[in-house]
């Protein structure tokens, strides 16, 4: 795709001829400029939808089709004279179009649009320890999780992220055909094609719609948001959706898997819309801030999980050794967030952490001196959701805080996730 | 497409499978008005000797349509649909493989020396609705997201019921440019609607092979139908 401001009228035409020359017949001359191709019969009117929407494409002129105007000749120079005024007049509404970077760069990141989804049925912590042969208390009082959110039999990572993503674009008032970018991260969606590309084809988001999945497990959604943020600034591109999903209860299914570790989690998606926007112009979306994040090895042996050959999830899960290490990594995100953001914690508005387990988040909030109503809780009630659990978070966040949001008074949001390796990430949001 | 109605019905092969036939008229391939039947209505003919072409192998002409007493709902005729012709994957749908355009367009035909039908069943997740203007109006199109995972991307609606509806709904818009914000309502109100059913079926059908030997993929019926009370809403 070339930028929008490239278009002048010899580079309309050359386009105009290929996408033309495209749909007749072969052995068929061009023919002139003001021969209408459909009355002459040269092409018929699949041809015509055929030129309109291949000129889409290499324009970014999403509108194109829509924008014929009625009665006018359907040929070679009218087709130009449309893109050539389209630029000139409209060149602000091109879709999918790079935009040039302006002098002065002071591009931020913006997230315009949110949303989550958890599995439609709602397993008590009773009925957790019964299915696990768990000792009574072990998920209601030890992990202090009242329910977990589990899918139903006709949903799944793909019906998650898709409810928590239409979401996400009302919330945006965006099409899915806005979209220039989509970065999934799931750590239980296995199989080809990956989660990017059936929720791309799901979402019937355009085709030069950049798909791409990344890793993390429960850092996952913040490696996505950055992903999004670095490649919405590199490619200049303008909109990116980002979303997570995971459906524990099937993948943790097998016996192999530990009760105490199965019976802990949930399955949920979220999503976000993030876009350009230039920080001068001052509104109410919250900006996207820098990332930190780390890998420390010493842990990695406190949460291993692996497939067998035989397709079943073997895990190794050193409990007590992995809880000691999340909340310590936890509570050193905050620190150097405090630092990234230029804020003291005590001036945060909404904390979205990973939440292992309730009992964790006490821990942490002990710990790290945060009010535990400014952690969402999602793990409460859904349990851990894995990489959705902080996005999640943040998604209840974004929602509670939206009525008192104005271009004066942004809430501070601070977002730290820890998964297996130990990974550890954290952003913000202002 | 010629003028006039293509008439697609359903015959019973067993008490748990239908067969589709397209009864036509002695020297057409579409019935003129006045045409007195609707979807889902229960008709009886008597077939006449018939040697149908490849992909319309359903072809079967008869001498006229006789009424019966028996008309189908919606959900029954959903059912029967999904006893005849289905497939959950493209390829299956003519049992050979679509190819998209050379030229680079969104939408896709099949070699009529390939295909092994001329209709078929499938369910989909997800659609979205296209308005392209045209001389006479307009040419209503979709994406749609099967539930195979696969998807077609700009395919024809030539549904009756649907193209009535966009066409109520476009001279509802009072605006000389009333196309874009069809669209958006199709895709905001109309699409969510479909989606929020299970009840989302679509038969894809081919039309007559021309010259170039290219039957491009069309949507011959979309379910849930549309119901002009949604037109209320704008």
């Amino acid at each position: 795709m070339v930028m929008a401001g490239d278009w002048d009228h010899s580079r309309a035409v050359d386009l105009v001829n290929k996408c033309v020359s495209r749909e007749m017949r072969p052995g068929i001359p061009l023919p002139g400029d003001s021969v209408d191709l459909v009355n002459t019969g040269l092409i018929d009117l699949m041809g015509w939808v055929g030129i309109l929407t291949a000129i889409e494409d290499e324009t970014g002129i999403q509108t194109f089709g829509n924008l014929w105007p009625e009665g006018q000749s359907q040929s070679i120079g009218s087709l130009v004279a449309e893109i050539v005024r389209f630029k000139i007049a409209r060149k602000c509404e091109f879709v999918g179009a790079r935009t040039p970077e302006p002098a002065n760069s002071n591009i931020g990141i913006s997230l315009v649009g949110w949303g989550h989804a958890v599995g439609s049925l709602r397993i008590g912590a009773t009925a957790i320890q019964a299915e696990c042969n768990l000792a009574a208390g072990t998920i209601s009082e030890r992990a202090g999780i009242e329910s977990v959110a589990r899918v139903d039999g006709n949903e799944s990572e793909l019906t998650l992220a898709q409810h928590a993503t239409e979401i996400a674009l009302q919330t945006a008032n965006l099409d899915p055909e806005k979209e220039d970018l989509l970065v999934v991260t799931s750590a239980t969606h296995l199989g080809f094609p990956s989660l990017a590309a059936t929720l791309h084809i799901r979402l019937l988001l355009r085709e030069p719609c950049c798909a791409l999945d990344v890793g993390g497990a429960c850092v996952g959604v913040i490696y996505a948001l950055a992903t999004a943020k670095a490649l919405l600034l590199a490619t200049r591109q303008n909109v990116a959706l980002v979303v997570a999903s995971e459906v524990n209860s099937r993948r943790f299914l097998s016996p192999s898997v530990p009760g105490e570790f199965r019976g802990l989690f949930g399955d949920g998606a979220c999503a976000f819309v993030l876009a350009r926007s230039d920080s001068v112009k001052g509104d109410e979306n919250l900006r996207l801030g820098d990332f930190i994040w780390g890998c420390d090895g010493t842990s990695s042996a406190a949460l291993r999980l692996s497939l067998h050959e035989t397709g079943t999830v073997e895990v190794q899960f050193k409990g007590e050794q992995l809880a000691k290490a999340a909340a310590l990594h936890l509570g050193r995100i905050l620190e150097g967030l405090e630092t990234l953001a230029g804020s003291p914690r005590t001036s945060v508005d909404y904390f979205a952490i990973h939440e292992p387990n309730p009992r964790l988040v006490q821990v942490i909030s002990q710990n790290s001196q945060i009010p535990m109503d400014k952690i969402a809780q999602v793990c409460k009630s859904f349990g851990n959701l894995g990489s959705a659990t902080c996005g999640v978070g943040l998604s209840k966040a974004l929602s509670k805080t939206r009525a008192s949001r104005t271009a004066e008074h942004r809430p501070l949001i601070f977002v730290a996730a820890v998964g297996p390796g130990l990974l550890w990430g954290g952003t913000y949001l202002h | 497409m010629g003028a006039g109605y293509c008439v697609i019905g359903l015959e019973q092969t067993s008490p748990d499978s239908f067969c589709s036939t397209r009864p036509l008229p002695p020297k057409a391939f579409a019935w003129r008005e006045p045409f007195p039947f609707k979807r889902g209505d229960s008709i009886y003919f008597e077939p006449v000797p018939t040697v149908a072409k490849r992909p319309h192998i359903e072809d079967q002409q008869c001498n006229g349509l006789q009424p019966t007493d028996r008309s189908l709902g919606e959900a029954e005729l959903v059912e029967c649909l999904r006893k005849a012709e289905f497939s959950s994957t493209l390829e299956y749908l003519f049992e050979c493989q679509p190819q998209s355009s050379s030229g680079g367009g969104r939408a896709v035909w099949v070699n009529p020396q390939e295909a092994k039908r001329s209709i078929c069943g499938c369910e989909y997740d997800n659609i979205r609705f296209r308005l392209f203007p045209e001389r006479d109006g307009f040419n209503l199109r979709a994406k749609l997201a099967l539930a195979s995972g696969e998807r077609l991307d700009s395919i024809p609606i030539v549904d009756r019921e649907w193209c009535r509806f966009a066409g109520s709904l476009v001279q509802r818009i009072k605006r000389s440019d009333p196309l874009p914000l069809a669209e958006r309502f199709m895709n905001r109100s109309v699409a969510n609607k479909l989606c929020a059913t299970l009840k989302r079926f679509a038969r894809i059908g081919l039309p007559r092979p021309r010259g170039d030997q290219q039957c491009w993929l069309m949507q011959d019926s979309l379910f849930p139908q549309p119901n002009s009370f949604w037109l209320d809403e704008i």
